[in-house]
């Protein structure tokens, strides 16, 4: 029986392999479209599949970045007890708990989702570029700023498409906050510049997390409707 | 605070103090909704101490108390849904109050976000699939947690299952990702196993295992397999019994059949008589090894051989000629004088204008040359022997002769001397014997003959060292193979040197190439005149050292041989006494050459001037 199965498995493991191998790889390889075609039209599961896995992606790397950095730099400051209501986001009213964000309608929830993308590309270029100049930068969380500020821009283009076919048309004003924490990531005082830093990390962990939870929300309710 | 530090520090008559200060040690959510926080008090400070928690929310100021102290056991608080704000920092800290004063334990920051842990998995199901076609398989179901909302998106758990044999030691885990069934083919049949199940949520911690649950795999037993297995079990042994049988009753004809007998060898002149006697050195002569002995043993054997001991009677001693198959000589106790044994080469003086090429190793006794096969059966005998210094220290039993292929050598002719302790044996007695026979003996000389004649030579050989007539038999080393160039004596290492047979002169005729010595026995009465070169048709052969005359010489005997030379003996050998060195002399005048220059000719009367080596070491 083995034996008649056997080539069947090694064709199942290869297939495996392969699809291991290109999911393995940089989500941007993932083409929704190819560049260039009018009439492409992806479907709408795909495009929230790979939202997902972006968002998911997105967070993974802002917790790895926040522990890193916390343990590298904030031991014993108290950081924490000062980064009470400071994300520049807050003024984007998202749902707190489930129950909001399951009241609130698909539509606003994906504008929230843009709008907190939109939010963060500015910081994150900043914040990259004064990772780099750190004293002792750490490569790691450099690296891993640098990455999240390129996925953040796929995960936008690809929200962009969602809403393009979700609610094609109607594009509502562009709502986003204004970040204007550049001058605090580039004070003299080391002890504020460290926080100024902390704080955005610990926002960024968030911001992503509610991306994520609120993406996986969307794509219940609309893809699977309601019964992943 | 000042009233508590104060009161902290206090004591009362009684022992009571206020309490100390409690710490809040894990704050938990289950599914994101609702979370639970628990405290460890400090000292009660010995009063009963009342415990409250209060909270902050991010972005409010107002100060809320727990709103459920019960739900989550003692001293915990419970925060249901709708007093849990996701993405939201809570400020949290734990009052203990009693009578004595209160203490306040550190705030501790809280977001429900990332204290999710959810419970175990439930209704874990297992299942035992047994496809018609295959092995059977596990199939384990299970269910999310309870209040996990995993339907809406809000969680997304993927899971995880580990399982083992009832008493192996360590579990197999397996990821199982967002799936809730997962199938195990892997399995050791007959076994009980052991399943457990956990969960995570997406950015959050595992749960504990699930309750076990357990499951016997039944033994894959298919009559089908079972029947086929016991017919071939059946059958081969049917066929090995009767293969057994076959064997039993025809075997030798079958073995006969299967692998006929070598048929003997048929060797001319191979005397199947020593072949039965077990005597390797014989047979190995008889089969007529060329070359031998191994040139790289020549030497040691030269050394040994040359010997003498000197305390003794000064009489050459034969050394030990070893077997032939063994190549390596036993240690020979070598005589300080270093020159003892050495051969033409190795002895400027002597023969040395005839070593022109370069011998491997320079034997230290030279052999003298011999023609290549002598037509006639007559063997041409060279006399040959090797004059010992007094100093030399023969040891070995048998006198040794090295058939070196080159051009000239002598060896010694040990005389027998029962004192002397023998230890190194000779190769090539037997070589150079059988040189003397074997030239003697034409191919075609029957074996009998020459193995009486070598019986003969290699006890006269043997005598000179010991040589008991038993020994004679050991004069397998005189089988001369059709070549009769390649005879030679390999006498046996044992053979003892103790026989007091006399001795007689031997004249080496001539060495041939293959270095195989033929040897002429020597006529008494013209021992002391020698050149009998020109008596090629002397059929005597001359291989027993009748003894060592102090002057060194080895005093060959003739021994008896039909075809070959016949051995006489001495008067004077019977009494092993030094000679005169004038008689030495005398016999040195066989040299045809003068005393310094002995060396053997090829086709003459060649043998070593014993004086040659004389001078040479004196």
């Amino acid at each position: 029986m083995y034996t008649k199965r056997s080539p069947l498995k090694g064709s199942l493991l290869l297939l495996l392999l392969m699809l291991n191998l290109l999911l393995s790889r940089s989500v941007e390889s993932l083409p929704i479209c190819p560049s260039g075609a009018v009439n492409c039209q992806v479907s709408l599961s795909d495009l929230f599949d790979r939202a997902v896995m972006l968002s998911h992606y997105i967070h993974s790397l802002s917790s790895e970045m926040f522990n890193e950095f916390d343990e590298r730099y904030a031991q014993g400051r108290g950081f924490i007890t000062k980064a009470i209501n400071s994300c520049h986001t807050s003024s984007l009213s998202t749902p707190e708990d489930k129950e909001q964000a399951q009241q609130i309608h698909h539509e606003q929830l994906l504008n929230l989702v843009l709008g907190v993308l939109r939010s963060w590309n500015e910081p994150l270029y900043h914040l990259v570029t004064e990772v780099r100049s750190m004293q002792e930068a750490p490569h790691t969380i450099l690296l891993k700023a640098m990455e999240i500020e390129e996925q953040n821009k796929r995960l936008l283009e690809g929200m962009e498409k969602i809403v393009g076919q979700v609610h094609p048309g109607e594009r509502e004003n562009e709502v986003y906050s204004a970040w204007s924490g550049l001058p605090s990531l580039q004070m003299a005082d080391e002890d504020a510049r460290l926080f100024a830093f902390y704080n955005l990390l610990h926002c960024l962990r968030r911001d992503s997390h509610k991306i994520d939870n609120y993406l996986k929300l969307l794509k219940c309710r609309l893809i699977h409707d309601s019964n992943c | 605070m000042e009233e508590n530090t104060k009161n902290a520090t206090q004591v009362n008559p009684k022992g009571q103090s206020a309490p100390g200060k409690p710490k809040i040690e894990k704050c938990r959510s289950p599914e994101k909704e609702t979370f639970t926080c628990w405290w460890k008090p400090g000292s009660d400070g010995g009063i009963p101490t009342n415990y409250t928690l209060f909270y902050r929310k991010e972005g409010e100021s107002l100060t809320h108390e727990c709103p459920d102290y019960k739900t989550g056991g003692p001293n915990s608080c419970y925060f249901n849904k709708k007093h849990t704000s996701i993405w939201m920092v809570y400020i949290i800290w734990v009052n203990a109050t009693n009578q004595m004063g209160k203490s306040m334990s550190d705030p501790r920051y809280v977001d429900v976000t990332y204290i999710v842990e959810p419970d175990p998995p439930l209704n874990l199901t297992l299942e035992v699939k047994q496809p018609e076609d295959g092995k059977p398989y596990l199939w384990l179901k299970w269910s999310p947690p309870a209040m996990v909302d995993v339907r809406s998106g809000w969680l997304t758990l993927q899971y995880e299952l580990r399982l083992k044999p009832e008493k192996a030691a360590e579990w197999e885990t397996h990821f199982a990702g967002q799936q809730t069934q997962f199938k195990i083919f892997s399995l050791y049949l007959g076994q009980k196993y052991l399943v457990e199940v956990r969960c995570k949520p997406d950015h959050g911690s595992w749960s504990q295992w699930s309750p076990q649950s357990s499951i016997l795999i039944p033994s894959d037993v298919k009559m089908k397999d079972t029947t086929v297995w016991i017919f071939v079990a059946v059958l081969s042994s049917i066929v090995c019994l009767i293969i057994v049988w076959t064997m039993a009753l025809k075997g030798y004809s079958m073995i006969t059949c299967l692998l006929p007998p070598v048929p003997g060898p048929k060797i001319k002149g191979f005397d199947t008589h020593l072949l039965e006697k077990g005597k390797s050195e014989e047979l190995l002569s008889a089969l007529g090894c060329q070359g031998f002995p191994p040139t790289s043993d020549c030497e040691d054997l030269l050394v040994e051989f040359l010997e003498v001991d000197d305390n003794e009677d000064q009489q050459l001693m034969p050394t030990h000629v070893k077997d032939h198959p063994s190549q390596g000589m036993k240690p020979t106790h070598l005589d300080p004088d270093s020159d003892s044994g050495r051969g033409s080469c190795d002895s400027p003086s002597l023969l040395s204008e005839k070593c022109e090429e370069p011998r491997v190793p320079p034997p230290t006794f030279p052999i003298p040359e011999v023609n290549e096969k002598p037509e006639d059966p007559g063997t041409k005998m060279t006399h040959s022997w090797d004059p010992q210094p007094q100093g030399i220290n023969l040891e070995g039993k048998i006198p040794y002769f090295s058939a070196i292929g080159s051009k000239s050598s002598t060896w010694p002719m040990p005389q027998q001397s029962s004192n002397h302790n023998l230890r190194s044996s000779y190769h090539n007695i037997a070589d150079i014997c059988k040189v003397a026979l074997g030239t003697v003996n034409a191919p075609a000389v029957s074996l009998k003959k020459e193995e009486n004649q070598a019986l003969n030579y290699s006890t006269t050989i043997d005598t000179v060292g010991k040589g008991a007539t038993d020994k004679q038999n050991e004069l397998e080393h005189f089988h001369s193979k059709a070549d009769q160039d390649s005879t030679w004596l390999l006498p046996k290492e044992k053979m003892p040197f103790m026989s007091p047979r006399p001795m007689d002169y031997v004249e080496i005729h001539k060495v041939n190439k293959d270095g195989a010595l033929s040897l002429l026995p020597k006529q008494k009465e013209s021992s002391v005149h020698g050149e009998q070169a020109g008596t090629p048709d002397t059929s005597k052969e001359y291989t027993k050292v009748s003894r060592v005359m102090d002057n060194n010489i080895l005093v060959l005997m003739q021994d008896p041989r039909a075809q070959a030379a016949m051995t006489f003996e001495e008067s004077a050998k019977e009494t092993p006494q030094p000679l005169p060195h004038n008689q030495a002399e005398k016999n040195l005048s066989y040299c045809t050459s003068s005393p310094g220059d002995c060396r053997l000719q090829t086709g003459g009367l060649d043998y070593l001037d014993p004086t040659c080596f004389m001078h040479s070491f004196n």
